[in-house]
């Protein structure tokens, strides 16, 4: 059985207004755009770009919930480990001005914890904070506002050939589907007694723990396989050139969105050869650090 | 000449011409908004005969095998090709410390995920290997929120296309001695170019800011060992000792791909390259592949045996 994304119709929301093969275009050419920016000033219309797309995407706060709340919490992490660290920024910025530094009273075997908080540090925290969070809001919003009888067209659409189309058309079908099939499957492991969190024996043996997850998943998607296969061979899937059920036409709206996309791109492209938008920290904050 | 062939030769030769007017052109200036693509002026001939050398081996390749079955696509091909892609997805992004943080040791990232382009290369062609890698990833990464780095698509698709060049031999046994072969000596390079460039940081993300662990260094030829012992001890089971064999030189060739290619997209050196990307992520792949690849070769075997299919 396919579990599906939760998409449903949503009256005068703001991506569904769009064809989606526009809507992918555009999220394409932001996606890249967003990628040749490390300055804070340069990312934030992205940011405010995104803002209005979930604000006015009427997906509901507790359809998303759990997508966020892990996104937000993955970003926080990774951004809090590099500005911890400092990893990351060393091929961005050289120079590091001190704000504070952190020292713990106490010491671990000789190694005292040290945490120095510099402008570069902060700063380069906030930029990567604001980069991907937009990108990560944008991509949430696609399983939850693309009718799913409508990805082969898209990707259709998109000039991709039929055979590759149907397949983007099944992959996105079958995410969902899979990872209930794993949740299941590990429910049904746990409930014999198998323990993936307990920590013990070698790499090997760890690894093998990984077996009883990763093999019955993959042999039932096989094994389930041929039903769908049998199905679209006895509609002689492949014998001639596809036609879809739905047909996709744009509109003015669609032009006006993908040539907006494409100029954000071009901008973003020219703007990254010229050396706009690197890495920035205000000036005034390095002055206040004494530097 | 067939449409199919005319179609081949094109798009070698269009690489072709991206190739000279990136080498040629661009490779003067030092370097380019974000990308460079400085080329040492010195060795720039030497360099673009290697390119045009690699060209026509995948040509020769396509050219001697294209009445081989292995590089049909019919309707089987498409729902594998979408299966494969949809499981390496949701593995990668479950296993990419959203809902299991598999225990990392010593700046190791692992991933489990990577035995399935392996597989599905393997088992089903080197086109829906391809197509498992490719986008699966490029799925995985936006479920986990990363974005899109297209260098690592194309180099997981290669994981997964080499991985089917398996089917495209006919002794099984001599082209697995080759593999070995060509697999051990990158391996033995790769390790010697860490052991001249010990200060080279971690590349990835996670990682602290400290040069890469001997054990990071070396995760490399741990595996590779490792592989060694499955292709032996399974030395009368052909299908696992081709499979893991084969998935070994496509985690090598494609991570090492992907890794080059930062060269150009990022402008690291070379050891930065190797050091800092290819074999943090390179080498705890192959422990994986020797584990897990049996495990799913023979599962699926017994399907097989049961279905007739």
């Amino acid at each position: 059985m396919l579990v599906a994304w939760r998409y449903s119709k949503r009256e005068k929301s703001l991506i569904q207004w769009f064809d989606p093969r526009a809507w992918i275009m555009f999220y394409l050419c932001f996606l890249f755009s967003t990628l040749a920016y490390w300055d804070v000033r340069y990312l934030l219309p992205f940011f405010v770009i995104a803002l209005i797309v979930l604000f006015t995407s009427r997906v509901k706060w507790w359809e998303i919930r759990r997508a966020f709340i892990f996104i937000i919490g993955f970003v926080f992490f990774f951004t809090i480990l590099t500005f911890l660290t400092g990893r990351g920024g060393t091929e961005i910025y050289k120079q590091e001005h001190l704000i504070r530094q952190l020292r713990a009273s106490f010491s671990i075997f000789g190694w005292v914890p040290t945490l120095d908080i510099t402008v570069e540090r902060s700063f380069f925290a906030v930029s990567q904070f604001v980069r991907v969070f937009s990108i990560a809001i944008m991509t949430i919003l696609i399983p939850y506002s693309l009718n799913p009888a409508l990805y082969g067209i898209t990707f259709k659409g998109l000039r991709l050939p039929d055979k590759i189309a149907y397949a983007m058309d099944l992959t996105m079908r079958f995410i969902p589907t899979f990872g209930r099939d794993f949740q299941l499957t590990m429910d049904a492991q746990r409930a014999r007694g198998y323990e993936l969190e307990k920590i013990s024996g070698g790499l090997i043996a760890q690894v093998r723990k990984l077996g009883p997850l990763i093999v019955p998943v993959t042999i039932h998607a096989i094994i389930g396989s041929e039903d769908i296969i049998d199905a679209m061979d006895l509609r002689a899937f492949g014998v001639g050139p596809r036609t879809w059920l739905d047909q996709l036409t744009y509109h003015r709206r669609d032009r006006i969105l993908v040539a907006i996309g494409v100029l954000i791109f071009v901008v973003s492209l020219v703007g990254g050869f010229v050396g706009l938008g690197k890495f920035w920290v205000p000036p005034e904050l390095i002055k206040l650090a004494g530097g | 000449m067939d449409k199919k062939l005319t179609n081949v030769l094109v798009s070698l030769a269009v690489i072709l011409v991206i190739f000279a007017v990136v080498m040629f052109a661009l490779g003067t200036t030092k370097s380019l908004g974000p990308f460079n693509f400085s080329v040492d002026q010195a060795t720039l001939v030497m360099r673009f005969v290697f390119v045009i050398i690699g060209l026509l081996i995948a040509f020769a390749v396509y050219y001697f095998t294209r009445e081989n079955a292995a590089w049909e696509v019919g309707t089987r091909e498409v729902v594998w090709m979408a299966i494969g892609a949809a499981l390496y997805a949701v593995f990668s992004w479950l296993f990419n410390g959203t809902v299991f943080v598999v225990p990392s040791l010593s700046q190791v990232s692992l991933r489990p995920a990577i035995a399935i382009p392996m597989f599905f290369g393997y088992a089903f062609g080197p086109v829906v290997g391809f197509f498992s890698g490719a986008v699966g990833n490029m799925f995985g990464d936006a479920l986990t929120g990363f974005g899109l780095s297209p260098q690592w698509s194309i180099g997981n698709g290669l994981i997964g296309f080499i991985a089917g060049m398996a089917l495209l031999f006919k002794d099984k046994k001599k082209s697995m001695d080759t593999v070995l072969w060509v697999s051990g000596v990158l391996a033995v390079l790769t390790v010697l170019l860490f052991f001249f460039n010990r200060d080279v940081q971690n590349g990835f993300y996670f990682a602290a800011s400290e040069p890469v662990s001997i054990f990071a260094g070396l995760t490399i030829v741990i595996g590779f060992v490792l592989v060694l012992v499955v292709r032996f001890a399974f030395a009368s089971n052909e299908n696992i000792a081709a499979a893991v064999t084969w998935g070994m030189l496509g985690n090598i060739v494609g991570i090492l791909f992907a890794s080059l290619s930062d060269i150009f997209i990022n402008g690291f050196s070379l050891a930065a390259a190797v050091v800092g990307e290819f074999l943090p992520a390179a080498g705890p792949n192959l422990i994986f592949a020797a584990i897990l690849v049996p495990l799913l070769v023979g599962a699926y075997a017994a399907v097989q045996r049961q279905s007739g299919r």
